[in-house]
């Protein structure tokens, strides 16, 4: 009975001291950095690289599905919560930070010597409002580029790679006919996803029209009429319509549904549309499952109009938390988190904001479409600096030219209504 | 003596009610009531910091003006509600009394087909719904693998995308994950109707078919009364089945009440209008359950509750 109760006693003492050592060891400040992106595992060797520098900060990283990253930050930061450091798109913290979700950054670009400066970064504006507040660092940034399968290429005939929208739309149907695989397989679907939003816009853009667009007085209105909409609607329709994309495009609304990657990995599909971090995985699944087998796809730059070949300059950015209890060690993991380090050793399927970081990537054959593209892409504009909603007008667009797929409305109707909406974000 | 036994009794019931009263104020009545608050603000998922401004009954005019409300109120109540609370009624039925027959307890088969029966129901919905988006897939499905082997189609079906095929696969669905709920309840029923019924009516001369619609049916009449309550409810509401399945699509063909809150609220971000839909879904039941119980079920419901 003594021995037991001894026992006991002493377990007790032991757990109180290790309790407390721990507790004196513990780092005083603890910080949530919330990361969307696949690589999580290599995002957390980053950090612990940075735990070690700073011994005196510890931090948790939180990851979420980019789908949900957004809404789930705004609920938190209208309760006074949310993760310290937040990983968001370009186009969000003008957004964000007018909410009052994100803290301005101004005073420490100031005195904080972030890697380049300031100014050694891509797309600036689109984290500054019109007071000059900063809210977010950009991080990577991205545009996309057609993927194409080159053996299919070959079979189909085709030597020429397209560089105008007609010209896609024939290897596509030339791919189906002759090797009965799919042509160009293509998000068409309405859900909460990238949907044709990309794709609709390069086109639009690439003949020399946009959503929105600034007019004489500074303001800004609408850039498109709805009979370009509906031709828009019908062009990419044909694509299903004829028989070389597979109505099952109709519900898929991510370029990243296992409908279109295992199509490509597998040879049965032709053509498809992707940003660089997803080609890079798409290659490593080739090369692990297909080992000594040469690459069969090739990156190309989308085709052009009257304006040439245009996409749009996408990335991420990183944002500080108004409501962080610990900014000044927040804005020590941005500035680390931006750092050339990060873009070699860990965070490599990605291309750094920074334009000096950028200009020293090897993109490779492989990746020659996205370095051409790259050249080539546009910022959001006049979309992002004007009150309408990008996301809003994304989703919108998504529905809307569903609708019109199906069947549910006709082109032309779909065109109108895409202005309705337009106008009504503008108002 | 008696009058005083009774409120005792009534003063008795009140105090053990009254912390599930508080907790029905808290978790219920304070956010419909800021639900309905909300209905009539232009409050956006980008301004929850500083609220939305007061609109008045513009949320509510803009919903019934909406030329797609139509399309939504049919799906709801048609597509979702009706054809699938009656199938699952029917099948139900079916199936309790295939699981209740001499036939599967000859074979000494009864024990695992309830169990069976069981493995749907204990399936998480969104489990469920990735396993048949599986199976129906184009290109990798065995649904399509099996049609197109047996020769029944010559191209891919996908079953997602066609308008005349999406809404029956978003029925299996729900009727696969949750009819033995329904088939449980009625084989309950089914083994506590008096087998003296069955035995009288044989020898009044009823045959199998006489001795269905004049016992079992109006003895399982409660149980489908209470069952038809909750299914419509829960099914109605339902917004899992739905978004997971289609997300709404093809375009915006499967859209529902529940799906167009989310779509509204977290996808455009327009709290106020969204909070004006949910608002009008609960008003819709409300109204139908009123009418259930008054004209329907009040003397089942008196029975029972």
């Amino acid at each position: 009975m003594k021995l037991k109760a001894l026992i006991l006693l002493s377990g007790f003492m032991f757990a109180m001291v290790a309790g407390w050592t721990s507790f004196l060891f513990a780092a005083e400040i603890k910080l949530v950095f919330r990361f969307n992106d696949p690589e999580a595992k290599e995002m957390r060797e980053a950090l612990d690289v940075f735990e070690k520098n700073n011994p005196e900060i510890e931090v948790e990283l939180q990851t979420i599905a980019w789908g949900n990253s957004r809404d789930q930050f705004l609920r938190e930061i209208a309760i006074g919560e949310g993760p310290d450091v937040v990983h968001i798109a370009f186009v969000w913290p003008k957004d964000m930070g007018n909410a009052g979700g994100l803290r301005p950054l101004n005073d420490y670009i100031k005195n904080g010597n972030i890697h380049g400066g300031f100014d050694s970064f891509v797309a600036t504006e689109l984290t500054t409002n019109k007071k000059g507040d900063i809210y977010g660092i950009p991080w990577t940034t991205d545009t996309w580029a057609l993927v194409y399968n080159k053996d299919l290429m070959a079979q189909a005939g085709i030597s020429k790679y397209p560089t105008s929208w007609p010209e896609l739309k024939n290897a596509s149907k030339m791919i189906h006919e002759k090797t009965g695989k799919t042509g160009f397989g293509f998000p068409m679907g309405s859900a909460k996803g990238n949907t044709i939003w990309f794709l609709a816009n390069y086109y639009w853009w690439s003949n020399g029209k946009a959503l929105v667009i600034e007019d004489s007085n500074g303001g800004y209105k609408v850039g498109i009429t709805e009979k370009d909409i509906a031709a828009s609607i019908e062009y990419f329709h044909s694509y299903v319509k004829d028989g070389h994309s597979p109505p099952s495009m109709l519900s898929v609304s991510e370029a990243s549904n296992p409908t279109i990657i295992e199509a490509l990995l597998s040879g049965e599909q032709g053509i498809a549309m992707m940003p660089p971090n997803m080609l890079r995985q798409l290659v490593e699944d080739f090369e692990t499952r297909n080992p000594g087998k040469a690459l069969p796809f090739v990156t190309k730059i989308f085709p052009g109009g009257s304006a040439g070949s245009k996409t749009h300059l996408g990335g991420r950015t990183l944002g500080i938390n108004s409501h962080s209890k610990n900014p000044e060690a927040s804005w020590k993991l941005v500035k680390f988190l931006t750092s050339d380090i990060i873009f070699e050793k860990f965070y490599t399927k990605q291309f750094p904001a920074q334009k000096v970081l950028l200009k020293n990537i090897t993109f490779g054959p492989s990746l020659k479409g996205y370095a051409d593209q790259l050249a080539l892409a546009r910022s959001w504009g006049a979309y992002a600096d004007s009150s309408a909603q990008i996301g809003s007008m994304w989703n919108q667009v998504g529905r809307i030219f569903g609708d019109a797929f199906i069947g549910s409305i006709s082109s032309n109707e779909a065109g109108v209504d895409v202005i309705k909406m337009v106008e009504k974000e503008l108002k | 003596m008696l009058y005083k036994k009774n409120r005792d009794e009534r003063f008795y019931i009140i105090i053990m009610l009254a912390p599930m009263l508080v907790v029905l104020i808290s978790f219920y009545l304070y956010p419909t009531f800021y639900n309905l608050y909300n209905s009539f603000t232009d409050l956006s998922l980008l301004g929850l910091k500083k609220g939305g401004a007061y609109i008045g009954f513009n949320n509510y005019m803009r919903l019934f003006q909406d030329k797609a409300f139509g399309r939504l109120l049919w799906n709801t109540f048609f597509w979702l509600t009706f054809v699938s609370v009656s199938l699952r009624l029917v099948l139900g039925v079916l199936l309790a009394l295939l699981l209740n027959s001499e036939t599967l307890k000859k074979f000494k088969l009864t024990g695992i087909t309830r169990l069976c029966l069981l493995v749907p129901w204990a399936t998480p919905a969104i489990v469920a719904v990735i396993a048949w988006r599986f199976m129906l897939d184009p290109r990798e499905g065995i649904v399509n693998q099996i049609l197109l082997s047996t020769g029944m189609v010559d191209q891919p079906v996908a079953f997602l995308s066609n308008i005349y095929t999406v809404w029956p696969v978003v029925i299996i669905i729900i009727i696969w994950n949750s009819l033995p709920l329904v088939t449980m309840s009625y084989l309950a029923s089914l083994q506590s109707i008096p087998k003296t019924l069955y035995e009288a009516a044989e020898i009044d001369g009823a045959n199998d078919l006489q001795k269905f619609v004049h016992i079992t049916l109006p003895q399982l009449m409660p149980t489908t009364l209470v069952l038809s309550l909750l299914l419509v409810v829960w099914t109605f509401n339902n917004f899992v089945y739905v978004w997971l399945t289609t997300a709404a699509g093809p375009g915006t063909y499967t859209n529902v009440l529940a799906t167009e809150v989310f779509i509204r609220g977290f996808v455009d971000f327009e709290l106020g209008y969204s909070s004006a839909i949910g608002m009008m879904m609960a008003a819709m039941m409300a109204l139908f359950g009123m009418f259930y119980y008054r004209f329907l079920a009040k003397k089942e419901f008196s029975e029972i509750i």
